[in-house]
């Protein structure tokens, strides 16, 4: 009996340090976590997928592939495209009037075909949980798994032929080829075998940093300097129904996001044609017309304006909000001043609504180091 | 031998850790206490609202469809037979309810609440003036119904959004927004005070009872008619299409606003 007892023992030592000697051998992942800092007064919910965590590791990664022309699933120098092509940091990361391939802000893809809308601000995406792009057809909850988060507007972009019109087999083999790519993907993923979801992961993740919230309208609301009278004044006619009335949809002090990410028909047309608005997606006749309310921040960079661009400036924007609004069946409920046209503002009120609106360029975003193209890409270090 | 007593204690130590586990179940004492939910929803005509439907006719004679109702209620009062007051849940006591999200139609109190005979229930419509603060909700939905601070602050105590069929029979917007009011000095500036228009709403016909271990569901529902007719007729073609910076046209759609809540229904399971 005593002998039997020795034995299980010995046994039971062995397997503890075989199993102990198992577990050094193995090099965990472990990415270290980020943590987004929340401005002051930003809603605390934040729209990360519980599968796709952001990482200090994940954001490096993303950020290379988002300028990386390779990204089309192409090397010859007329064939790259990257994420950055089109969404420029100096315009708030969308094309802007003045993009030196895409004459007015218009921008095509690959094979010539322009895109169906024109381009939304890409800041501030991760506090968006309504739904992205004009007419919001990815949002969480969407029965089509393949259809909620950023996640696929990554994947639907790399492929479309009116943007990168790649093939992700050709572009994962491409990155897997250069040095330096497996190995970050390693330490952001666990894996240096290169997939598509990865590349969309850490694009997304990179993508939810892109936080602008330091604009000199932010530091008056953290009391870190005044605005002019004319400014101030700009604000109170943003944020009364009976001076421009935009901050129904638009936000302002108590929602410093300058959006609600809704969708509204306000009221630029009688006649409406585009398969793409907010009814093709709700079939709500009441959303016939209707297009997302896009952020105020860094709007004077972001032209040309309205979901096809009609609008190459702000004064033309502020125009036809003051004169221009037209009803109709489907015309959003807070377009209130519809029965006069618009809002009817003199040309001082026009001035200072122009001068508050410009308060919300963030300059130190439009600069910020961490978000513009990295000096080398991993295969050039 | 030495292995042998290890393992025996051992054993005993886990069978009094089982042992001891089922027991402290058994211990489990009963709940002496109940819950309360508030349940709302929205009619016309004492039916449902067809939303977005041109087919109501208010007390002015104003035809007239509505798109959305969004408001905050808040300070639930429980009034016991006894006498007392009870109010529920203290500061986290402010609700928000959208016609569009029904997930919001349902309030489930996070109180307890001692057994017994209620006569009735009252709450504010709206937030009174010291919950009422900027940046007190920074998360959607609640953040998009902020309120101006250049207009009084806070947020938005109700919008109620339609259309009507004004007299150059036009369908155009109204937007009944209920918040602080504003007095001028001279309109649209030079703004000499506020006004708190939040208000108390009072349910005589809500008496319940609240029994240990069951929750019990009180079904209310806002007669939005009600809005518009007693004691003051509110005519859209009088008042236009928003009244966030009028005063003497909000007062009217706050003093109407003491019967615009019905029970419904009371059960409890």
């Amino acid at each position: 009996m005593k002998a039997l007892y020795t034995i299980i023992t010995l046994l039971w030592l062995l397997s503890c340090i075989l199993s102990c000697k198992k577990e050094t051998k193995e090099i965990p992942y472990q990415p270290t976590p980020y943590e987004i800092d929340i401005p002051f007064g930003f809603p605390t919910k934040l729209n990360i997928p519980e599968n796709n965590p952001m990482t200090v590791e994940g954001i490096k990664l993303g950020r290379y592939l988002f300028y990386d022309g390779r990204l089309s699933g192409r090397t010859h120098p007329d064939s790259l495209m990257s994420c950055a092509t089109c969404h420029r940091q100096e315009r708030s990361f969308e094309a802007g009037i003045d993009h030196p391939d895409f004459p007015g802000g218009f921008p095509h893809g690959l094979t010539g075909l322009q895109t169906h809308h024109v381009m939304l601000p890409m800041i501030n995406l991760v506090w968006n949980s309504t739904g992205y792009g004009w007419n919001g057809f990815l949002y969480p909850d969407n029965p089509d798994p393949q259809l909620r988060n950023l996640e696929d507007f990554v994947r639907l972009a790399v492929l479309a032929s009116d943007e990168m019109d790649g093939d992700t087999t050709r572009i994962k083999n491409l990155f897997q080829s250069l040095n330096g790519y497996p190995e970050l993907f390693e330490k952001a993923f666990g894996s240096s075998q290169i997939t598509f979801t990865h590349i969309e992961k850490a694009i997304a993740q990179f993508i939810r940093t892109l936080i602008s919230a330091n604009s000199r309208f932010d530091k008056y609301m953290r009391g870190e300097l005044q605005l002019s009278p004319s400014e101030l004044n700009g604000y109170v006619l943003f944020t009364t129904e009976e001076g421009a009335d935009c901050f129904h949809c638009h936000g302002g002090f108590g929602n410093p996001l300058f959006t609600t990410h809704l969708y509204y028909n306000d009221g630029k047309d009688t006649l409406f044609t585009d398969p793409m608005d907010r009814f093709s997606i709700t079939g709500d006749p009441m959303d016939i017309g209707a297009y997302k309310a896009t952020t105020m921040r860094n709007i004077e960079l972001q032209g040309p304006y309205m979901h096809d661009g009609r609008f190459e400036t702000l004064d033309d924007v502020i125009d036809f909000y003051s004169t221009a609004v037209v009803n109709s069946p489907s015309i959003s409920p807070l377009m209130h001043h519809v029965a006069n046209g618009g809002v009817r503002l003199t040309p001082t009120e026009r001035e200072d609504l122009l001068s508050f609106i410009r308060t919300l360029r963030d300059d130190s975003f439009l600069t910020n180091p961490n978000f513009s193209k990295p000096e080398q890409f991993p295969d050039e270090e | 031998m030495f292995l042998l007593k290890i393992n025996i204690t051992l054993f005993t130590l886990i069978g009094i850790l089982v042992v001891s586990g089922c027991t402290s179940k058994t211990e489990t004492p009963e709940p002496t206490t109940g819950k309360l939910t508030l349940h709302f929803d929205h009619e016309i005509e004492q039916a449902p609202i067809v939303f977005d439907t041109m087919r109501y006719t208010n007390a002015a004679g104003n035809k007239y469809l509505v798109n959305e109702i969004q408001y905050f209620i808040s300070d639930v009062t429980l009034h016991h037979t006894d006498g007392r007051k009870i109010l529920l849940d203290a500061w986290e006591d402010i609700h928000y309810v959208d016609t569009d999200l029904p997930d919001t139609h349902n309030y489930l109190f996070k109180d307890e609440i001692e057994p017994g005979d209620y006569a009735r229930l009252s709450f504010t419509f709206g937030i009174n003036e010291v919950k009422n603060q900027t940046l007190m909700f920074v998360n959607p939905p609640e953040s998009f119904m902020f309120w101006p601070d250049n207009l009084g602050g806070g947020y938005h105590y109700m919008k109620l959004n339609g259309k009507w069929l004004n007299p150059s029979n036009q369908v155009v917007p109204f937007d009944f927004h209920l918040g602080i009011g504003q007095i001028y000095y001279s309109y649209p500036d030079s703004i000499t005070s506020f006004v708190q228009n939040y208000f108390t709403v009072e349910l005589p016909q809500s008496a319940f009872s609240i029994t240990a271990n069951q929750t019990t569901n009180i079904e209310l529902v806002m007669q939005v008619k009600n809005w518009f007719q007693s004691p003051n007729l509110y005519d859209h073609n009088t008042w236009g299409g928003d009244i966030m910076q009028n005063q003497e046209a909000m007062i009217l759609g706050v003093q109407n606003g003491w019967d615009v809540f019905k029970v419904k229904n009371i059960n409890a399971k």
